[in-house]
């Protein structure tokens, strides 16, 4: 078979097991209710487990977060063994570029600025496109303000059209990182002494950010064979944004520090750090796919063949919430951007087929990994509709002999303790979520906490539209062979 | 490993083990399946789900307290018969037997649990022998045997206040009857017939709150109130008469009964008296009919028609 034709099944596979799996569950409850009902007591057990355990592993995470967050990291580095050199490290921070305006990219540079680390250590990159028709514009104004902050400052325009090329922000940090690459050779500046940071235009650094990252990378047993990823937290407009996608926002960021206590299975996503070294040798980040943040990991795994990790930053990276006018179209924003997050499963065709040619990764490793990528997207598209669609149909069409049966009778009890714990669930992430949250801005009333207390009840809504769909419809169009346009996430800010 | 990663991997055994031991409990639960600790089998039970009205009754199974109260369900029961308490403080206590069958739940779902002591007021503020209540207007009427008086209040009972008196009539009275207007009120008994006032405007046209008609005609069983509020239409035993709400009034005889004690009804909408009688048919047997007698005042007014009928009937 061509790998071609590979590629094509190894795509169909996540949709068709999803798709497959809410079909049976369907069928099962017209045809035989019962057994439609023992899975989705199954499911339900699974589910509340799950929560309780992820949502424990969420407090750790949590708790983490808050004890590393304000560490004097610059300070630890200091007092490292001689032979870890943190003054030799040189940090190449790259923001790519597309619509975003001045009212974005200043505060994510400002950001950089307020750093508690030499600046004389950081190279900035802001990576325009130059099919944006201000890009040189804006470009010639940062310059202004900023070109004399750092030990170097770039801007670069990635030119529109290139071969190989979609219109996506990979290509536009790959052309930006091999301009960056040239400017640190003119530098006699080594990779290896370099970190490379990808952000998104938004990313606002925490102050000890660069502090912990130099930490990490030091004492790393590996430091060229791993990630490092901080926690996101989409803090610089929360306090403006409508509650819808806040609520979500929150939750996603939440996710990820959930992830991060499972390191196993922990992939890079969104603005994260790696070794510049590592970065130049994997061939820099894909140029035509969406999902970028993820597939460099992948990159990295197969070239290191399996011995190459992510590690967990306990220091936040903050960006916006995307919302836009009106209620509908932060519903479709929020849509988009949650249908380009799940657009990852375009991971497991790409990881398949290069664990088939690669034979220096242990069998074991490798059936995990895939194991673990199918699993995720499939159980993130179905999730919500066996739990909210499914579940009420061996009741709704499994008729009177189905509700006079003990298990008639008791599904409906089980589906509502497992609502009852996302309740408990829900008490534990508003109190987590009022810890994260910045200080309210003086222009805001207090009333505005209180709304933000409230704002939770609109979670099974927010479930029943964004909780599984974005990602079945991903799966559907990736089964469909059709692409994904990439589309940047429109975002408004108030500036705090 | 850092304490993190090792609190995580104990956690995740504990869920998987409590996944694990959880599962058949829960599954086996949900079937409907109960460890036989007798046999040692898993036997398949039925459940006995129990709502009230009010909830929060104490649940006794075969006499036994269950630490559950309503609304509840009592699970893997195995099969057979049970015998279902339900108490509650200042409640009727409820029980019944039920059969459990294997597989099925047996619902309880329709109890009301009555107070044993409900929540009675009197009303009456004097001796009464009779009452009645006027639906449309919100009054209950009382008569008191002792002073011949009727009052009223509303249907708390306040605003209580004497409206009328009346003179006793003997032998005893047969009904009480409202005019439609609730102005007047009638009462009678076999050969005589009541009236009273209740509106005291109408002593000013200088008539008596109360007088009594006397009826030799027959012995009466219905008297109905006209739907001109002056007008009784009387059924006795062998007659329909009409006659005045006033002193002295003469009846005059509408039909005459074959039958004793027919079945009557006044329909006040259309003035119009529907009554039971027999009539003896041409194979000389006698068969019970029911008749309408027509009052429609507007084509025919009754005040003509009884002027009319009192000397002598209108030819066809």
């Amino acid at each position: 078979m061509s790998s071609q034709k590979i590629k094509r099944c190894l795509e169909i596979i996540p949709g068709a097991l999803s798709w497959s799996s809410i079909a049976f569950l369907v069928i099962l409850a017209i045809l035989r209710p019962v057994s439609c009902a023992i899975l989705i007591i199954i499911f339900d057990f699974y589910w509340i487990i799950r929560t309780v355990y992820l949502t424990t592993l969420l407090i750790l995470a949590h708790r983490k977060l808050m004890k590393e967050k304000n560490k004097r990291w610059l300070s630890a580095c200091q007092h490292l063994s001689p032979d870890k050199k943190w003054e030799e490290i040189y940090h190449l921070i790259i923001f790519p570029v597309y619509k975003e305006g001045l009212e974005i990219l200043r505060p994510s540079l400002e950001a950089l600025k307020k750093c508690r680390y030499p600046r004389e250590n950081m190279v900035v990159v802001m990576a325009f496109e130059e099919r944006f028709p201000k890009a040189r514009e804006n470009a010639q104004i940062l310059e202004r303000e900023f070109a004399g902050e750092f030990f170097e400052y770039l801007s670069t325009f990635h030119p529109d059209g290139l071969s190989n090329e979609k219109r996506i922000k990979g290509a536009n940090a790959t052309w930006a990182a091999k301009l960056a690459r040239e400017l640190l050779g003119r530098k006699n500046i080594p990779y290896d002494k370099v970190i490379i940071s990808c952000f998104d235009a938004d990313t606002c650094v925490e102050k000890e950010y660069f502090g912990c990252l130099s930490y990490h990378f030091l004492t790393s047993p590996k430091p060229h064979q791993s990630s490092y990823q901080p926690i996101p937290v989409y803090n610089n407009n929360i306090w403006y944004a409508p509650s819808f996608a806040r609520i979500v926002e929150i939750s996603a960021s939440f996710c990820q520090m959930i992830e991060s206590m499972r390191l196993e299975k922990f992939v890079t996503f969104s603005s994260h750090s790696m070794s510049f070294k590592t970065l130049v040798d994997i061939d820099y980040w894909p140029k035509n796919m969406i999902s970028d943040d993820s597939v460099v990991y992948w990159k990295a795994f197969i070239f290191y063949n399996g011995d190459y990790r992510v590690i967990p930053l306990y220091t936040t990276v903050s960006m916006d919430i995307a919302y836009s006018s009106s209620f509908l179209k932060t519903i479709l924003i929020q849509y988009k951007q949650k249908k380009r997050w799940a657009w990852g499963v375009e991971n497991f065709p790409y990881v398949a087929i290069r664990f088939l040619h690669n034979r220096q990764i242990p069998f074991i490793i490798k059936i995990k990994r895939m194991f673990h990528l199918l699993e995720s997207h499939v159980t993130w598209a179905v999730w919500a509709i066996i739990i909210v669609v499914i579940a009420p149909l061996p009741i709704l069409l499994g008729g009177w002999f189905f509700r006079q049966m003990p298990i008639g009778y008791n599904l409906p009890l089980i589906t509502g303790l497992l609502l009852n714990f996302t309740l408990v669930t829900s008490f534990i992430w508003i109190i987590l979520s009022r810890l994260t949250l910045p200080p309210r801005p003086k222009d805001i009333s207090w009333m505005k906490n209180v709304v933000m207390l409230l704002e939770w009840v609109i979670v099974p809504f927010i479930i029943l539209i964004l909780g599984s769909t974005p990602a079945l419809d991903a799966q559907t169009q990736l089964m469909s062979g059709r692409e994904l346009e990439f589309c940047t996430t429109e975002k408004m800010r108030k500036v705090v | 490993m850092s304490s993190e990663q090792r609190i995580r991997a104990a956690l995740f055994y504990i869920a998987l083990v409590t996944f694990l031991l959880g599962l058949p409990f829960i599954l086996s639960s949900s079937l409907g399946y109960k460890f036989n600790r007798r046999t040692f089998q898993f036997t398949k039970t039925g459940l006995i789900a129990i709502k009230t009205q009010p909830q929060g009754a104490d649940v006794y199974l075969d006499n036994r307290l269950l630490n559950d109260k309503t609304p509840t369900n009592i699970n893997e029961l195995l099969p057979g018969r049970y015998q279902i308490k339900l108490e509650l403080k200042d409640h009727y206590t409820y029980a019944r037997d039920v059969d459990v069958a294997q597989d099925k739940v047996t619902r309880l779902e329709k109890i009301i649990l009555f107070p044993k002591r409900p929540d009675i007021k009197q009303l009456n503020k004097e001796k009464i022998s009779f009452c009645w209540i006027d639906e449309d207007r919100n009054i209950v009427y009382y008569v008191n045997p002792e002073d011949n008086n009727i009052y009223k209040s509303d249907l708390n009972g306040e605003h209580f206040e004497k409206v009328a008196n009346f003179i006793p009539l003997l032998p005893l009275v047969k009904k009480w009857k409202f005019s439609w207007d609730r102005n007047k009120l009638l009462y009678f008994n076999a050969h005589q017939i009541e009236v009273i006032s209740l509106d005291k405007n109408n002593e000013e046209h200088g008539r008596d709150s109360a007088f009594i008609l006397d009826y030799p005609l027959g012995s009466i069983n219905e008297i109905f109130w006209h739907s001109d509020n002056y007008h009784l239409i009387v059924v006795a035993d062998n007659r329909i008469d009409i006659l005045e709400a006033r002193p002295g009034s003469i009846p005059v005889t509408l039909v005459k009964l074959n039958k004793k004690n027919a079945y009557s009804f006044y329909d006040f909408r259309n003035d119009a008296v529907y009554f039971l009688d027999s009539q003896i048919a041409s194979d000389g047997k006698a068969y019970d009919n029911l008749y309408k007698l027509d009052l429609f005042t507007k084509f025919y007014p009754l005040q003509e028609f009884i002027k009319l009928k009192s000397n002598e009937l209108p030819k066809d």
